[in-house]
This record gives structure tokens, C-alpha cells and sequence, in this order.
């Protein structure tokens, strides 16, 4: 559904995106994870073609925006961090304006999604006596009246309440069973994707340091819990054998790469600590895009391989 | 579909209230000057001076004269004021809000959008004038019985005319005073397609308009007149001149239409290439 190759934008002499491939597949929600100012903004302005690559191609529904932007979009909804409509103007008078720009949008179409995002009885009523949320609720609905097949969410809940956030949350996930909907969900809030997405890419600096799935990120890097006396011992003699990677003072390590709890226990057994116990813990997403954008920081990104190292647990 | 998207542009512009306010001090403006005119020693001056050259005043103080002088000045400070307000704002005020990204997240070509912007700025521009026509008519019907036109410009022009014929010059000068609106209009627009506000994209339209206006009236260029902008915007009252300059009205169109092409397509130009963030 969208794939970019190498696409690089310099913003004067300061690099915004550089040399970015990624794809995303057709069905999918696709989380873009990265911190303000990474590049995912300038991404996603790049898939719309509202912001000019300098180099590489950008491939939306099998067409190059820069190119074909009426084909490219056409079967693409968006909706921006801040949901901005003309406040003066009514809901309904506000979807209808923006459905014009991609196709002749019946009554009877506005009035139903108007209706399926909640905003039913409150369309005609100016937009400027929205709160965040009914505004989100527009946003959504604008995003909808093309019957996309496409959706690019930058930044979503920014601004929502809890109860706003959890709506929107269960409407993404709406929308792709009933609907069958592609979804690129741009965001920095760890948690939202954590739950939504089946597949991530995450930019720092304007470079892609990782692509996979979620399940690759919980598998990456295993956490360990140990209970064992002198941990800090015990620690230091697992770092320097080569069994673990690192860890922190409330008893995590983390597993070297073909290292595995059994091996680790015995050998500290081996080395008269007293284990009392060894729990698996899945690692977060959080843990993992911190290990990846403190290992890009170094230098030590690779793009689709996930580094060793959490930022949360140190090296011993 | 391109009806439909200028509905919608017109829907925009004529939703805000502030598009508005060229209407309202349009209103304002002639209704002040009017009244000041007729209960003033203003009205009896003018009234003088046809009669010394053997004019009846009661045929030609009518709702005609009382029109072109209230709308004269207004025409050439205040029009220009609010098409570049408008124009600046086009663009400009879209980019700011950020609905200008809403809209280019759909499959609309950007040259499209400033043509369908453009055009809605022109209807605006066209029914301001038309505006300022009717409601000096109106207004003057309040002061003054029905009668001939009478312009005078001191050291210009002094002209009079019979009630027909003056009200199609009065109709014809709005018509061509539209094409110096639009003008204005397209000025400030073609600045709004920068990445300016859109107070900076009014101010830079009206700073030109302004220095051309100056320039026009320092005595010393008046050779250099047909190279101002002004001298061109005001083709209109060239409507009021015995015998009518056709061939001075079709120099001004032909540079306005040239004028106008150029701003647009300097707008695209500069539009199509212009990174659109939040």
C-alpha cells in the first residue's frame, strides 16, 4: 500500500528524512515511532505530497505521489495531530467542503459517517462550539467520506482526554476489522501503538533504525528477572562471560544473543550464588524503542536488527 | 465538480465575518460622505459651479453625481484596502490555520486549488464593486431627486451628463473598476502564495499600490504615469470622459489581464515548489 525508496528531504542543509525505505502491506496498522522532530511528520507530508522529496520515490496505492497525486490519493484519508477545520462554518457545511476536493459527496454519505463517528446532532451546529474530542470526531469523519482504502493518522489522541484516546483507540481498531483499512499510525505515545499496531518502523534523526513486527520487538532482547544474592556480583561475573548484555538494580539482566535462563543459573550455582529464582520478562516497547534510539544515538543502529542493549538497563 | 469546489471557496469566504467589513465600511464610508455632502455648503458649491456654466443644478445634483463623487476616493483608497485583504488572505490565512494541509491531503492539484481561490477572490472583488455602485445609487435616491451625472475633477475634468447615458457610464466605470479590484486581489494573492502571513501578503500589495499612488501624483513624473500601476487601476474613470479614451481604457485592460496572468502564474509558480507543514 505504500513504499518508499530512499526517500531523503534536506530542509536547507539540515536533513529532515534521509534515505528512508519502508514498507507498508496492504491490511495493515502500521505504527511510525519516532520522537518530535524525527522525521515522521516530514514523512507523512511526504506520502500526501504536501512536502517535495529531495531524492527517492514515494509509492502510495501503486501510485508515485510526486507524479500521480490524484490517483495516489484518492483512496487516502488523513487526519493531522491538531484537528483544524474552519471554526465559523458547521460540521456538516466543513465535510462537505473537504469531501468536494476528492469527489461529489452525497447528503446521504455525509449524514452516515457523520453518524458512524458519533457526531450525529451535533453536524450542524457551528465547529467552533466543538470540544477536542468532537473535533477528533470530525477529523475522522472528513478522513472516512472518500471511502478510503488508506489511512495515515499523525498523531491522533494529541489533545484527547483518556476517554477520547481509548474512543479513538477502539475506532482504529473498528475500522480495520469491519473495514479492512491500511493504517499508518504516526505517533510517540509508545502505549497507543504497543496496542494497535502488528508491525513498526522506528525513525530517529531522520533514518529508519528499526522495521519489524512487534512480536520481534517483545523477543528481541529478553528481560530476565533473578533473584540471587549479591546481585551485583552475580551481574558483573554474567556481563564478563558473555551471558547476558546488561542489567539494572532491581534485578534485570538481559540475555545474550543464544544465552538462555537454564545455562544461567547453573552457572551462577556453579559459582556458589544462591539463586532463588529466574523469571522471563517479555520486554515492553517502551524498553525496546529506548534501547534503539539510545543505540542510534551511538552510532550502533542497524536498521531491522534490534540492538542487544536496553536503555533501561545498563551495562554492569 | 469545479462549480462544486468553487461553492465551497465561496462558502469559505463568505462564511468569515471579516469579509465583511469591506462591505459594511463600504456602506459606512459612502453614507458619512453623503451626508456630508448634501448638508454641507459642498452640495451649493457644486450646484454654483454648474450653474456659472449654465447647467441646471437641480437636473444634475442627483443620485448619479452624488454616487461618483462619494464612490471616487472611496474606489481609489478603500477598494484597493479590502481586495488585498482579501487576496492576502486566500492563501495566506489558510497556511496559517492549517487547513490549507487538510485540504492537500486530497487529491486536488495545487494549481487547481489557487484557480478555484483566485476566482472566488474575483467574484468578491465584482460584487464589491457592484456593491459600492448600488448602494451609491440607493444611498443618493435618500438625498436627491433623479437627474443627469455630473464629474468634475479640477484641472481634469468637467463633464455632464444625461440621465441615460450617465448611468451607463456610472455602470460601465464599476464594471471596469472591478478589473482594478480584482487586480489588488490578485496582487496580494500572488504575495499569500509565499510563506508569509497573510497580514505581510496584504501589507507588501498595499505598500505597492500605496508607492505607485505617490509616485503617480509627484508632479515631476508625470511623463513616467503610464509606467505606475495606479495610473492602469484607474481605468475606470476614464468612463467619465467626453469623449471616452476607448483606446487609453483598452492599453490599461490589456496590461491589467497581462498583470493578472502574471500574478497568477508567479502564485503557482511559487505554490507548486512550497513545502506545505504544519
Amino acid at each position: 500500500m505504500i513504499t518508499l525508496e530512499k526517500l531523503t528531504k534536506i530542509f536547507g542543509t539540515r536533513p529532515a528524512v534521509e534515505s528512508l525505505d519502508l514498507t507498508v502491506p496492504k491490511g495493515e496498522i502500521f505504527g511510525l515511532l519516532g520522537h518530535n522532530g524525527a522525521g515522521k511528520s516530514t514523512t507523512i507530508g511526504m506520502l500526501l505530497g504536501q512536502v517535495w522529496p529531495t531524492s527517492g520515490s514515494v509509492l502510495v496505492c501503486g501510485h508515485d505521489v510526486t507524479r500521480n497525486r490524484h490517483d495516489a490519493l484518492r483512496k487516502v484519508g488523513a487526519i493531522f495531530e491538531t484537528p483544524i477545520f474552519y471554526d465559523y462554518l458547521s460540521g456538516r457545511r466543513n465535510l462537505e467542503i473537504l469531501a468536494t476536493y476528492t469527489a461529489p459527496t452525497s447528503a446521504q454519505r455525509i449524514r452516515e459517517v457523520a453518524e458512524w463517528v458519533g457526531l450525529g446532532g451535533r453536524e450542524d451546529s457551528k465547529v467552533r462550539t466543538y470540544s477536542h474530542g468532537m473535533r477528533a470526531r470530525l477529523a475522522l469523519a472528513q478522513a472516512l467520506l472518500p471511502g478510503p482504502e488508506l489511512l495515515i493518522l499523525d498523531e491522533p489522541t494529541n489533545g484527547l482526554d483518556p476517554e477520547g484516546i481509548h474512543e479513538m483507540r477502539e475506532t482504529i481498531r473498528r475500522l480495520h476489522r469491519n473495514l479492512g483499512l491500511t493504517i499508518l499510525l504516526s505517533s510517540h505515545l509508545l502505549s497507543e501503538v504497543e496496542q494497535l499496531c502488528s508491525r513498526i518502523a522506528v525513525i530517529h534523526g531522520g533514518r529508519k533504525v528499526f522495521d519489524g513486527t512487534l512480536a520481534e520487538t517483545r523477543a528481541s532482547a529478553p528481560k530476565l528477572l533473578l533473584d540471587v544474592d549479591r546481585f551485583a556480583e552475580a551481574a558483573a561475573l554474567l556481563l564478563t562471560e558473555g551471558w547476558i548484555t546488561g542489567s539494572d538494580p532491581t534485578g534485570h539482566v538481559l540475555l545474550a544473543p543464544g544465552r538462555n535462563v537454564s545455562g544461567i543459573v547453573r552457572r551462577l550455582v556453579e559459582a556458589g550464588f544462591n539463586v532463588e529464582g529466574a523469571q522471563r520478562e517479555p520486554q515492553t516497547l517502551e524498553d525496546f524503542y529506548l534501547s534503539v534510539v539510545k543505540s542510534a544515538r551511538l552510532g550502533q543502529g542497524t536498521p531491522s536488527a534490534p540492538p542487544p542493549v536496553a536503555a533501561s538497563i545498563r551495562p554492569s | 465538480m469545479l462549480l462544486l469546489q468553487l461553492r465551497n471557496e465561496l462558502w469559505k469566504l463568505f462564511g468569515k465575518k471579516r469579509t465583511y467589513i469591506g462591505f459594511t465600511m463600504f456602506l459606512l464610508a459612502q453614507a458619512v460622505i453623503l451626508l456630508v455632502f448634501r448638508f454641507s455648503r459642498a452640495s451649493a458649491d457644486m450646484g454654483r459651479l454648474l450653474e456659472n456654466n449654465g447647467y441646471d443644478m437641480t437636473q444634475f445634483l442627483s443620485p448619479l453625481t452624488a454616487a461618483t463623487f462619494t464612490n471616487f476616493w472611496l474606489a481609489i483608497i478603500l477598494l484597493p484596502l479590502f481586495g488585498a485583504l482579501v487576496g492576502g488572505d486566500l492563501v495566506a490565512k489558510e497556511a496559517e490555520d492549517g487547513t490549507l494541509r487538510l485540504i492537500l491531503a486530497r487529491p486536488i492539484s495545487r494549481v487547481r486549488l489557487l484557480a478555484l481561490k483566485w476566482a472566488a477572490g474575483s467574484i468578491f472583488s465584482m460584487l464589491l464593486c457592484l456593491m459600492l455602485g448600488v448602494s451609491g445609487l440607493l444611498l443618493g435616491l435618500t438625498c436627491f431627486d433623479w437627474g443627469g451625472l455630473f464629474y468634475f475633477f479640477p484641472g481634469e475634468s468637467f463633464a455632464v451628463f444625461e440621465p441615460r447615458d450617465g448611468l451607463v457610464r456610472f455602470a460601465g466605470a464599476h464594471v471596469f473598476m472591478s478589473m482594478a479590484a480584482i487586480s489588488v486581489m490578485g496582487l496580494s494573492f500572488f504575495f499569500g502564495c509565499f510563506n508569509v502571513k497573510p497580514a505581510a501578503a496584504t501589507i507588501l500589495a498595499l505598500s505597492i499600490v500605496f508607492l505607485s499612488f505617490i509616485m503617480m501624483n509627484i508632479p515631476w513624473f508625470n511623463d513616467l504615469k503610464p509606467w505606475f500601476l495606479t495610473y492602469h487601476l484607474n481605468l475606470w474613470q476614464q468612463l467619465y470622459g467626453e469623449p471616452i479614451q476607448w483606446g487609453r481604457i483598452g492599453e490599461s485592460l490589456f496590461l491589467l489581464l497581462g498583470m493578472n496572468a502574471t500574478f497568477f502564474a508567479g502564485g503557482v509558480a511559487v505554490f507548486s515548489v512550497r513545502d506545505i507543514k504544519s
